[in-house]
């Protein structure tokens, strides 16, 4: 496929993978690059040195450019940016904030930043930097999410923005990357998808969580404490809930909520732990190899793409 | 107007309070009950009313509204 994602980037596929904390490490990026889509090593909130490591082992199982998201809430926040531009990363994704400050020293390592943004506000604010592109994350997304739907925020974004759109937040298919393309993307960023896959070393007891649930399976929590977080709902997404309801302070709900994902991930607690995941858990139902999963979205991508052309040329529905 | 006036106005129809709620006090999160992205709107709309061009390194440190009288004043 060729894209404005695809040529600035010097990938096959205009297909990222969504930076998750605790899951993509360096290998599972180095996989889907390898795939021909961008593999993004999660930051969460991992010491400088823990991202490193893991940047080196993506170094060595592939040689194909790849990113790392940066968690701006996060404790090393600053570490971990003097990490990526050390090491100089060809892209790097930020989430959960506004990466402003930080811009300067990333674009001196010459990285090519894509900010994750739920807002038009936020888009408008980050289009003062020298920004590659901007990832429209709807809130059908796991993880930490903002409010407005992919649908709206993709269109919108595409229209008001001028660097490239990569829409993310409820896609898992090749439907789903055509949609978005449709609305005016130049790629996509799927999750949920990857964290079934061989080479993501989750623990089972995640995958298998994923592939049961349903399209109302997910919840936000945290919308109190202003840091909602999207996760399969479960034993602690109900206790989360129970205190949204009764608005305590943000810093009893971390107690609860702090290493929970952690659980969820290594220990495979899915009760007590924090199965982040997007609405599009419903769309995902098997475990695949990373190449089979991307390869299967471009398939079906082209698929839906004859289906849609049969309408406009007349010929009727089904191909 | 006064600054504290002009901003009262922003930030009642921003944030959906009263005007008379913001005072020098009042903290954005935890009193108005912005949250980061209100911020983040809320600091764009006051460039376009002030004429001013707010650095994020500048806006992270306006906490409350007095804080933000005193930057538009020092501008």
């Amino acid at each position: 496929m060729k894209t404005e994602i695809t040529k600035m980037l010097g990938i096959r596929y205009p297909i990222f993978q969504g930076g998750m904390a605790w899951v993509s490490d360096g290998h599972l990026a180095a996989a889907v690059s390898n795939a021909g889509g961008l593999g993004i090593i999660g930051a969460g909130s991992a010491p400088g040195k823990v991202v490193q490591e893991e940047i080196k082992k993506a170094r060595q199982l592939t040689d194909k450019p790849f990113g790392v998201n940066i968690m701006l809430m996060s404790p090393e926040v600053d570490e971990v940016v003097d990490v990526v531009c050390q090491e100089r990363v060809d892209v790097v994704t930020t989430g959960a904030g506004n990466p402003g400050k930080y811009m300067q020293s990333l674009e001196k390592a010459g990285i090519k930043v894509f900010p994750i943004v739920p807002t038009l506000g936020l888009a408008k604010r980050l289009s003062r930097y020298p920004i590659a592109g901007i990832i429209a994350e709807g809130g059908e997304a796991g993880g930490h999410v903002g409010d407005v739907s992919t649908m709206v925020l993709v269109a919108l974004l595409s229209r008001e923005i001028d660097v490239p759109v990569i829409a993310a937040g409820g896609i898992a298919d090749g439907r789903g990357l055509l949609a978005a393309l449709a609305l005016g993307a130049e790629g996509v960023q799927l999750g949920t998808v990857f964290v079934c896959t061989e080479e993501c070393k989750v623990h089972d007891n995640y995958k298998k969580a994923i592939l049961r649930a349903k399209e109302r399976s997910t919840k936000v929590t945290g919308k109190t404490i202003k840091r909602p977080v999207r996760c399969i709902e479960n034993q602690l997404v109900r206790k989360l809930e129970k205190m949204d309801r009764e608005k305590v302070s943000p810093e009893e709900f971390e107690i609860i909520a702090a290493g929970s994902l952690r659980e969820a991930v290594h220990e495979g607690d899915v009760e007590m732990g924090s199965l982040m995941a997007g609405q599009s858990a419903a769309l995902v139902n098997s475990i695949k190899s990373v190449a089979e999963v991307v390869e299967s979205i471009v398939a079906e991508a082209h698929q839906a793409r004859d289906r849609v052309d049969n309408f406009f040329k007349g010929v009727g529905s089904y191909v | 107007m006064t600054i504290q006036e002009r901003l009262a106005g922003i930030i009642s129809e921003k944030l959906g309070v009263e005007p008379a709620e913001v005072i020098p006090e009042a903290r954005f999160i935890e009193d108005l009950g912005a949250d980061s992205l209100d911020i983040v709107e809320l600091i764009m709309d006051l460039e376009d009313e002030f004429d001013l061009e707010i650095p994020d390194e500048e806006a992270e440190k306006l906490t409350t509204v007095g804080e933000a009288i005193k930057y538009i004043e020092s501008q």
